[in-house]
């Protein structure tokens, strides 16, 4: 469903290619995790799958059910069911994080022609999979993400991505920052989602979260292309022989 | 001479032929009335109309607006119906009601008033004791040539009197109207507001044009708050196409009183507030808020003069200002610290967006401080809307322009929430939304 081909980018405005050819087919039901160094362009794939701004890229495609994602605006890549979790979730002043999640849905359903959700079946909903995801009903009512913990973030973001139910689903680094009962919470909530028609992209430093979440396929990143992919032993494999000792010492410590 | 021919343009002959006009008619226009009224008016011919060389008219051209063949209102009615949505501060608050500059006493709505309150048109007060309307220790900054144009052509307006002590337990609401007309018109209304020792006051001012027509608003208020008396004022101003409004309120503080007033204009062609508070007791404190939001060609232009006299005072100047189009907003604040006026705090903020290329802010923060021991800041930021948040918003669904208008109306907030009472609260958050693109799509928020 989300076929990344030869995908290459920069940044805007620079020469140097951040994304190098990069290859990558997720089908549905499967989890593909991306480990990689440090500034090895994990994010800006994730970014530029998404839509954001900044970046140019200088060839290959990517689509979703056949659908050229590069063409879209993010918005409509949302409505086409593609959804990150960021790294560094943004925070919004102003903006409850409760209305937030209600206009981000009555949009994406608004896009799909669906209809809205009425108010009280979406509060039924949020409560319903915030306590799931351990999101305490004041963190509902704050801000989005304003002053919220680095954990509180990660999990906030997983609770978007629980309540807009998106097809691919790509979480850029969830674990980093979360302690170790909510790396399990999160885990948990993660795996619930898993279904035979939703696909993952799990961006992670850490074998340890690809112990709750399984992976299908585990890939290497390094220097803006997929280097190695293997089954979950690799994440393990990495864990004990480091980047440089899978990949050769061309990787060791080096800064992508 | 050239010089000062430069820095004012002479005044059209329509405001001596109002003068004209009202002579013999207006209330206060005989006898030694009309004494001050000529005086009032050969004060304004000889201040003329500022043009942008004034300092403080830099970047409004007073002459654009105001040298036009202006007629005194027409006298007329409007549909209550038209009235009945721009009602505030609950089912219990009083109200008065002025439609063109004059007030309309059958829509209004003043009874049960506490003992040593009294609201009147000041339409009989300048017909009984105009005196009372030219109270001099409101007076200190020099008059400028608006000033003296409404004190010549002044038909009406609100008097609101508190002896000490009396508070009222609902707001007051004054309500302005400005009709559609033919043909352009201008009303001078003025307010006398005084509040004795230790009373309270929750004022809500609500300006509000219907209809098209060309008008200018040019309103005077004087408000004298005694020591330990606390006012409130939410104030909002709604105009359109070919409406200029000039007001000037000045302030005057005692001890351990308290002012508190937080401003919404949201649109008009030309819309220029100036503000004076003298903090002139102890342990006193003035807060002005306010919004400027300014879309289309519209031009919206705060002065603020904050002076700290005595010892002990507090000030807070808090703005924001969203320029959309080609709008244009102007924040000019200054903070003078008296020399007997120690440990003083005045603080100052405008923070401002610019949501267009063609849009324009100028910020011109001042401070004179003749004190040593004094806390003052004053800070101004000017930006676009964030990108990361506008991705971020997009990312999740949002179309671009709900995202901006989401953000947008997240930026007004912090001024929002300010606002006194909460149905002036909701009306103001209905005002911004219905200016932003999409803006019905976030009423849920307002
Ligand atoms: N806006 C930018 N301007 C300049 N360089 C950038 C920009 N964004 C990313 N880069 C560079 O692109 C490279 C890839 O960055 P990216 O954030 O994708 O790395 P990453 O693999 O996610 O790293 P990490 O594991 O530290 O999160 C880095 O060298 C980074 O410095
Ligand atoms: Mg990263």
């Amino acid at each position: 469903m989300l076929e990344i081909k030869d995908l290459q980018a920069t940044i805007e405005g620079q020469d140097k290619q951040i994304l190098n050819g990069l290859s990558l087919t997720v089908r549905p039901g499967e989890v593909h995790a991306i480990m990689g160094p440090n500034g090895s362009g994990k994010s800006t794939l994730a970014y530029v799958l998404s839509g954001r701004d900044g970046y140019e890229v200088t060839g290959g495609s990517a689509t979703l059910d056949g659908e050229d994602l590069l063409e879209l605006e993010p918005e409509e890549r949302a409505a086409a069911g593609l959804f990150l979790a960021m790294q560094y979730p943004v925070e919004i002043p102003g903006v409850s994080n409760m209305y937030f999640l209600r206009q981000a849905m009555n949009s994406i359903r608004k896009a799909r022609g669906e209809e809205e959700i009425s108010a009280g079946a979406f509060m039924k909903l949020v409560k319903e999979r915030a306590a799931l995801l351990g999101v305490g009903g004041e963190l509902l009512k704050r801000d989005v993400n304003r002053g919220f913990s680095g954990g509180e973030k990660k999990r906030n973001e997983i609770l978007q991505m629980a309540m807009l139910q998106p097809r691919i689903c790509i979480l850029d680094e969830t674990d980093s920052g979360l302690d170790i009962d909510a790396l399990r919470t999160v885990a948990d909530g993660v795996n619930a989602m898993r279904s035979p028609d939703r696909g993952f992209l799990i961006i992670t430093h850490y074998q340890r979260l690809l112990d709750y979440i399984v992976p299908d396929h585990v890939h290497v990143l390094a220097k803006g292309r997929i280097q190695t992919s293997g089954d979950r032993s690799l994440a393990l494999e990495l864990e004990e022989k480091g980047y440089g000792g899978v990949l050769g010492a061309e990787f060791a410590e080096v800064a992508a | 001479m050239s010089a000062l021919r430069n820095r004012t343009a002479e005044p059209v002959p329509g405001f001596a032929e109002a003068l004209e006009r009202l002579r013999g008619e207006a209330a206060g226009s005989s006898g030694r009335a009309l004494e001050q009224r000529n005086a009032a008016f050969e004060r304004f011919q000889a201040l003329g109309v500022p043009t942008p060389r004034v300092e403080n008219w830099k970047y409004t051209n007073a002459a654009s607006f105001a040298n036009r063949p202006f007629a005194l209102a027409p006298r007329g009615t409007v549909d209550p119906d038209l009235v009945i949505p721009h009602f505030a501060g609950g089912h219990k608050a009083r109200r008065l009601i002025l439609v063109n500059g004059r007030t309309v006493p059958q829509f209004s709505h003043l009874g049960g008033l506490p003992a040593g309150m009294t609201v009147r048109p000041l339409a009989q007060v300048l017909a009984e004791t105009p005196e009372l309307v030219d109270r001099t220790s409101v007076n200190d900054e020099p008059e400028h040539s608006f000033e003296a144009l409404n004190r010549a052509l002044v038909e009406d307006g609100a008097w609101i009197s508190l002896e000490d002590g009396v508070a009222l337990d609902e707001p007051l609401q004054v309500i302005s109207i400005l009709t559609e007309a033919e043909s352009a018109f201008m009303a001078h209304p003025r307010h006398v507001i005084r509040l004795g020792r230790n009373a309270k006051l929750r004022l809500i001012l609500t300006t509000v044009a219907l209809g098209q027509a060309e008008s200018l608003l040019n309103q005077v208020e004087t408000v004298e708050i005694a020591d330990g008396a606390d006012l409130t004022i939410d104030r909002t101003l709604e105009q359109g196409q070919g409406r200029s409004a000039i007001t000037r309120s000045r302030f005057v503080l005692g001890s351990r009183s308290r002012l508190q007033q937080t401003t919404a204009s949201i649109g008009g062609s030309l819309i220029r507030h100036e503000m004076e508070a003298r903090l002139r007791g102890t342990h006193s404190e003035a807060i002005l808020n306010g919004l400027m939001m300014p879309q289309g060609t519209e031009h919206v232009d705060t002065l603020i003069r904050m002076h700290h006299e005595m010892p002990d005072c507090q000030s807070d100047q808090f703005y924001k200002t969203v320029a959309d189009d080609r709008g244009r907003a102007v924040f000019a604040g200054k903070i003078f610290v008296h020399k007997d006026a120690q440990r003083t705090n005045s603080y100052q903020k405008n923070d401002s967006l610019l949501l267009s290329d063609d849009a324009e802010i100028d910020a011109k923060p001042e401070l004179e401080i003749y004190a040593d021991d004094v806390k003052c800041s004053h800070g101004a930021t000017c930006g676009d809307l964030d990108p990361a948040s506008l991705f971020y918003l997009r990312s999740r669904g949002m179309d671009e322009a709900l995202a901006r208008s989401m953000l947008t109306f997240a930026f007004t907030g912090e001024v929002l929430e300010r606002i006194a009472d909460e149905s002036v609260d909701h009306i103001v958050r209905r005002m911004i939304l219905s200016r932003l693109p999409g803006g019905e799509r976030l009423a849920e928020l307002g």
